[in-house]
């Protein structure tokens, strides 16, 4: 079947077991950054996100992972970031976003 | 005569200590050195460049010019604590040789001549003009205890805290000339001689102590300050004071054209022990005047990575305004060096890093001339509509590098460090705009303007900023907006200003539309918006701080409309104030008929 191409896609739906992953990682990073605990998960700054305008790449979707301890791949998507900072202009809850991006590869490096 | 006493001993010892740590160490930077810096400075050595450099020493190590410019009265304080030295240690030396003739004298017979001269005839010229240097110096020592209590004097608000090896040799120093003054004093009331002050001093003595206790006093006095500069010369090379013969060779390797680049190397080592800690960096730093953050900059971004402890922390909070580099009397190159060090600690190359780059090409439009907007720019669409604007106005045709979305330039990443991946970003626009053919190239942002011209490799075409381009179109008559009524006032944005050296025309655009008024910091002073994609330390709360400040003082000027031409700044200024923030682009379109 044919489906209508809107422009957007959907995430598929999932499963985020909180008692199994482990959020050590997650925890230190929002020790470092409490501000991140303020998200609303907007996604502004994935409308602007000059990466996420060439590629797949959803910022609000791995920064949102990393906080629920999911971390595969999370280092590999955020090198798709260029850092230059258009999302830390149009976030609503003054993020410091680019700070995020360079915490979460900084702690995930190794995953 | 022997030009030999026990008290010499703590002096002898600290002096060959130091020559030999200092040798050390100037030896090991310039081994260290890359074959390429190695090769500048031998081809530099038999040009004139040596004598500029000469004559460079004399005006900075010796009489500290620049220092006068920033306020002459702590220009005062280095010059006389510097050149008074010196003119003491010169007049010494000519001063044995009229004694005894072209002699080996031993250092020590030199320094403490007054000493080993007793048996001398006196000689009133000497003695008068050692005691005025020596005066000269004790004004600076003065001024020195002076500024400790009281540094608004010197124009200066806050002044640098110190690490204990700069405390130890900071007290021997400003015991060294009245440990003198006491030293040769004592020697004049035992033996005569001396001038206006040894002289006069000792006279009194001689009038008030008795003949045995001068003699211990004289004793002491002399191992006092033995002692003093002994110590004083073993913390030289581990203190601030080792600025003083570091200077002398970074003058020399930078007028051969030895640079700091993005990653380290051991010249940096010249720059950073040539910081004297004089802290004059710390007043113009609007992350201390504005948010009150005092342990981030230049000043102990140097020493803590001089010594090794450098975090991140450190090396993030700077906003590479470049306010601090202006007013360095070193001339030290600051925003490099802060680069390089994120660029140790933060760089990791990635071969496959941005392969989606790999046949991307979302440009439009055909021309000669190429607009890159750049990431800010598309985030301020109101500039991008008002060059579309100037363009069709002017008829020129344009090739459109990323209206529909793009790279980035590349110096976001590199001011972050990652430069191994800035230099991705900075291939693939340089290969596109080659396989575009341009031979212009315009873009309205100054963060880009600055990558285009320094780090890419573009030859053939002409980088030029919006306010340039501006400039020329309508210096040529292609473009006519209309001179209103408007007062605008102009805030630089720093990678315009302070960065590529631009001034002049965005101002000549401005004139050109409407009135303009000048801020209080304007120009080389001008402050940054707060917003600089340097920073990734500060929050969104601090960001704003400064961002009020800043257009606080462009309100001031009663102006109309604050007019800036970097799309970062204008989001960054308007989120300060109320009034009305432009681009130069738009005032520009909004003039045309
Ligand atoms: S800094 Fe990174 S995440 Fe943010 S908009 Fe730019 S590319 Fe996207
Ligand atoms: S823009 Fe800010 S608040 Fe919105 S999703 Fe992104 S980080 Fe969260
Ligand atoms: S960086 Fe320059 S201005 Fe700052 S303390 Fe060092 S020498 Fe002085
Ligand atoms: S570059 Fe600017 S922010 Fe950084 S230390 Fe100097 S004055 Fe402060
Ligand atoms: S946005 Fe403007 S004022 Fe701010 S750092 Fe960049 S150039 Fe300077």
């Amino acid at each position: 079947m044919a489906a209508i191409h809107f422009g957007y896609t959907i995430s598929k739906p999932r499963a985020i077991d909180l008692d199994r992953n482990n959020l050590r990682k997650s925890d230190e990073i929002l020790r470092e950054m409490p501000e991140l605990q303020t998200c609303i998960g907007c996604g502004a700054c994935t409308a602007i996100c000059t990466a996420g305008n060439l590629t797949s790449f959803n910022f609000r979707k791995v920064h949102t992972l990393v906080r629920r301890g999911e971390y595969q791949g999370a280092y590999e998507e955020m090198n798709k970031c260029m850092l230059c900072g258009k999302c830390r202009l149009v976030c609503p809850r003054g993020i410091n976003t680019r700070g995020v991006v360079m915490l979460i590869k900084r702690k995930l490096g190794d995953f | 005569m022997t030009f030999y006493a026990p008290f010499c001993l703590p002096f002898i010892l600290g002096a060959a200590l130091m020559f030999l740590i200092v040798a050390w160490k100037w030896g090991k930077w310039l081994w260290l050195l890359p074959h390429e810096d190695k090769m500048r400075i031998l081809r530099g050595l038999p040009t004139r460049r040596t004598v500029a450099a000469i004559g460079e020493v004399v005006s900075e190590s010796l009489l500290h010019r620049r220092i006068f410019r920033v306020n002459p009265l702590l220009g005062y304080m280095h010059m006389s604590l510097a050149f008074g030295w010196f003119l003491l240690i010169l007049t010494g030396w000519i001063e044995t040789v009229a004694h005894i003739g072209f002699r080996y004298v031993p250092l020590q017979g030199h320094v403490f001549f007054k000493y080993f001269a007793t048996g001398l005839e006196h000689k009133p010229v000497f003695d008068f003009l050692m005691d005025l240097f020596l005066l000269f110096v004790l004004s600076g020592v003065a001024l020195a205890w002076g500024k400790r209590f009281y540094s608004r004097a010197m124009g200066m608000h806050r002044t640098t805290k110190h690490v204990l090896g700069d405390r130890i040799a900071l007290s021997a120093l400003w015991f060294i000339f009245p440990a003198r003054l006491l030293a040769e004093s004592t020697t004049c009331a035992l033996y005569g001689g001396g001038s206006f002050l040894t002289g006069s001093l000792g006279g009194w003595m001689a009038e008030h102590i008795g003949v045995m206790p001068l003699m211990t006093l004289e004793s002491v006095a002399w191992w006092f300050y033995s002692s003093c500069l002994g110590l004083f010369f073993v913390a030289l090379p581990f203190s601030r004071y080792m600025h003083i013969f570091t200077e002398i060779p970074l003058i020399f390797l930078r007028r051969y054209g030895v640079r700091s680049s993005e990653k380290e190397s051991s010249y940096d080592r010249f720059q950073v022990e040539a910081c004297s800690r004089c802290g004059i960096c710390i007043d113009p730093c609007q992350l201390q005047s504005v948010l009150g953050i005092n342990d981030v900059q230049s000043v102990y971004f140097l020493r803590d990575r001089r010594y090794g402890h450098l975090r991140l922390q450190v090396a993030d909070n700077c906003l590479m305004c470049g306010r601090c580099v202006e007013r360095c009397p070193v001339n030290i190159d600051l925003n490099t060096l802060r680069l390089n060090s994120r660029d140790r600690m933060r760089n990791v190359p990635d071969e496959r890093r941005y392969g989606y780059f790999k046949g991307l090409d979302r440009s439009s439009g055909e021309g000669k001339v190429g607009y890159f907007a750049g990431c800010m720019t598309l985030l301020t669409p109101r500039t991008l509509t008002a060059m579309s604007t100037i363009f069709e106005a002017a008829g020129e045709e344009v090739w459109w590098a990323d209206r529909e979305g793009g790279v980035c330039c590349g110096r976001p990443l590199k001011l972050a460090g990652e430069t191994d991946s800035a230099r991705k970003m900075m291939k693939y626009n340089a290969d596109l705009f080659r396989k575009h053919g341009i031979t212009t190239l315009v873009t309205s942002c100054p963060i880009c303007l600055k990558v285009f011209r320094e780090d890419y490799d573009l030859p053939g075409v002409e980088v030029l900023h919006h306010s340039e381009y501006i400039l020329r179109l309508i210096r040529a008559g292609r473009l006519t907006p209309e001179r209103g009524t408007t007062r605008f006032t102009y805030h630089d944005p720093c990678e315009l200003g302070r960065g590529s050296g631009i001034y002049d025309e965005p101002r000549a655009v401005i004139e050109a539309v409407g009135q303009l008024l000048e801020p209080a910091s304007t120009r080389e002073n001008a402050l940054c918006c707060g917003s600089s994609v340097a920073n990734t330390a500060i929050s969104d709360g601090q960001q704003v701080q400064i961002a009020r400040a800043v257009a606080g003082e462009l309100e001031a000027t009663g102006a109309d409309v604050i007019v800036t031409a970097c799309p970062l700044c204008k989001k960054a200024i308007g989120r300060g104030t109320k009034g009305e923030v432009r681009d130069l682009a738009e005032i520009v379109a909004g003039a045309l008929k």
